[in-house]
């Protein structure tokens, strides 16, 4: 059993890579004081114009180029609702998870009779992404938001916007930045989980992963050290899934599918009274 | 100015009827849907027939409209109720999945023991969501989407373990006893006068009783009815436990009076679809019986769609999503018409001192 569970580490790792892309995203979004539920549509479309790209351009590059294109628009999308209209950011985040559902589903059923969901797509060569997700692109991010103006002024826009504007600086502008990185970083993750991890699209294929990297941005306390705690303390629990599943000691299959959710819930009552959220998280 | 008189003068049939909006977005939701086919040559013009044809054209396609609106009915009710008390209820999938189970265990005890189970195991379940708020202080808004997750993956372990035919052939479960069974009204079933008196008692509860003015209150200003005396943690379970309630009760009267089973997709999207229900409705328990009509007629029409012109069905989530986002666009300037309770942004930021 704990040969097995060392065995599943490394695939619990590469496994959890989109989720870790996703909970940074997230945290950069959160910090400059928005709550971005549409992260599981961004993820959702990028994985479905990934294929397309990497289908169409035989590229992989390219099919993560398209990935981060699709994940552009939707957090645009957002941005135009939660920023420019002053929506709910929460039933905005909704609306956008069941539009991307059924625009990938309509876009799905319409091309399955072309070769772009039934061919083998293109494969990842050297998988740059899992050092970069876990190494590059924390450290990079928490240099941005922690050592330079630019990264105060994101984090002054989760706290106190009205300094931001005090100070002359545009709120917005902090808040489309922070939309953008959050874009590129969710089309990472949709594009990894369709030509990396999966051999191409699936209606739904993101499977909650959005909404897990919520809960692991507050479990994280809204900082990369603890976001990258959170996502490996959930890759190791996936990994021990895995390692049972291994084992084959008769624990169900779909008892076994509902373990990241239970986990995620358990990770989220775990944090009680410690935490503060940025102070205008969420209000528009 | 005490509760009483505020009440009394809150006292309208339809306190924020904003009527031409929610026509617009229904009309714009369906529009967009037409054109987007346009991109696959599908003709706009031919996509409409169908979708009006598909869903009100016949009395066959009216019936059809009419047994997807019940469970919206009453799905929607779920999120009205739960929104206007300022609670992030994004959990009626999982609760109408709870209230389906609810349904089935109980159902050999007869139709009235099997409704009331729906309805508990649906407040149950949402309930946990509330519990962890209460306790843990987590946000309920993640905490519902994860319980959905969970009771899909209970339901696929139900019908493909314990709750299998017994024939062991397809993930599904036996029927449900006859005698547990809604009846039948014409090709109708009773659900649909449930699900109405459901909407009237929602609309009394919030706009006729005292207990509806705190929930309401609580959403509306969670700070403000704090300071009036008003108990904003109770407030939050019973909106929960009621708005959970719903979704079950959706959940039983799906499978008593149309599936009689349970399978793996069981739930279909009707628990997320009663957001859109609910803010077409503008969040009021009687607008929610037009606006689980008109989405009642999306789903049919889409259903149409893919069977004759091969278009996926989900394009009716679409429809959803268009019509979300058009209400909360237009709605915004009148926050207090209830869309976005203001108490929500200060629910929103999870863990902080004086919230507890």
């Amino acid at each position: 059993m704990t040969n097995q569970l060392l065995a599943a580490i490394p695939l619990a790792i590469v496994a959890s890579t989109p989720l870790l892309l996703a909970v940074l995203g997230e945290l950069v979004v959160e910090r400059a004081g928005m709550i971005n539920l549409g992260i599981e549509g961004m993820m959702l479309t990028a994985a479905m114009t990934a294929v397309i790209t990497a289908q169409l351009t035989h590229s992989v590059m390219l099919g993560f180029l398209g990935g981060i294109a699709g994940a552009t628009l939707v957090g645009a999308l957002f941005g135009l609702f939660a920023l420019r209209f002053a929506a709910d950011q929460i039933v905005t985040g909704t609306a956008i998870v069941l539009l991307a559902q059924g625009l990938t589903g309509f876009v799905y059923r319409e091309l399955q009779q072309n070769d772009i969901f039934n061919q083998p797509i293109p494969r990842l060569g050297i998988d740059v992404i899992v050092p970069l997700a876990w190494i590059v692109i924390p450290i990079a991010l928490a240099f941005l938001l922690w050592r330079t103006r630019f990264g105060l002024r994101l984090r002054a826009c989760g706290e106190l916007p009205a300094a931001v504007t005090a100070n002359g600086a545009s709120v917005a502008l902090h808040r489309w930045t922070a939309l953008a990185i959050e874009s590129v970083l969710a089309g990472l993750a949709g594009a990894y989980l369709a030509l990396a991890l999966s051999s191409g699209f699936a209606e739904n294929m993101v499977a909650g992963r959005g909404f897990i990297a919520l809960s692991i941005v507050i479990f994280g306390r809204w900082k990369f050290k603890g976001a990258l705690l959170g996502t490996a303390v959930f890759g190791i629990a996936a990994a021990a899934q895995y390692a049972l599943q291994a084992s084959g000691r008769g624990v169900p299959f779909h008892l076994l599918l509902a373990v990241p959710y239970v986990v995620t819930l358990l990770i989220l009552c775990g944090i009680a009274g410690r935490v503060r959220a940025p102070e205008s998280l969420g209000k528009t | 100015m005490n509760i009483e008189q505020r009440q009394r003068r809150l006292r309208l049939p339809i306190p924020d009827s904003r009527l031409p909006i929610a026509v617009l977005a229904a009309a714009l939701s369906i529009a967009l849907l037409s054109a987007s086919g346009i991109a696959f040559g599908h003709s706009p013009r031919e996509l409409l027939s169908i979708l009006i044809s598909g869903s009100v054209g016949s009395t066959f396609a009216l019936q059809g409209t009419l047994l997807k609106s019940i469970p919206l009915l009453l799905t929607g009710l779920s999120v009205a109720i739960a929104f206007r008390a300022g609670v992030w209820n994004i959990g009626g999938e999982g609760q109408f999945l709870a209230g389906a189970l609810g349904a089935f265990l109980a159902a050999r005890y007869g139709m009235i023991a099997a409704l009331a189970a729906s309805l508990i195991a649906g407040a149950i379940w949402a309930s946990i969501a509330s519990a962890m708020r209460l306790w843990r202080n987590a946000p309920e808004v993640l905490t519902t989407i994860l319980l959905n997750f969970i009771a899909i993956h209970l339901l696929g372990y139900a019908v493909n373990g314990p709750l299998q035919e017994a024939s062991g052939k397809y993930p599904q479960s036996d029927a449900v006893p006859m005698t547990s069974m809604l009846p039948m009204l014409g090709d109708l079933h009773a659900g649909i006068i449930l699900a109405v008196i459901a909407a009237i008692a929602a609309w009394f509860l919030l706009y006729r009783t005292s207990e509806g003015l705190r929930l309401r209150a609580s959403g509306f200003n969670r700070s403000a009815a704090k300071w009036a005396g008003v108990n904003v943690d109770a407030q939050l379970v019973r909106a929960m436990a009621i708005s959970g309630a719903m979704a079950g009760l959706a959940g039983g009267i799906e499978l008593l009076g149309v599936t009689h089973r349970l399978f793996e997709r069981f739930a279909a999207g009707y628990g997320y679809a009663g957001i859109a229900v609910a803010l077409l409705a503008q969040l009021h328990p009687l607008g929610t019986l037009a606006s689980a009509f008109f989405f009642g007629a999306l789903t049919t029409g889409a259903g149409e769609l893919q069977r004759t012109a091969g278009i996926s069905s989900t394009v009716a989530t679409f429809g959803q999503a268009i019509v979300i986002l058009v209400m909360i666009v237009f709605t915004r300037s009148a926050r207090s018409a209830g869309v976005s309770p203001a108490g929500v942004a200060a629910s929103r930021r999870h863990g902080r001192a004086e919230e507890r």
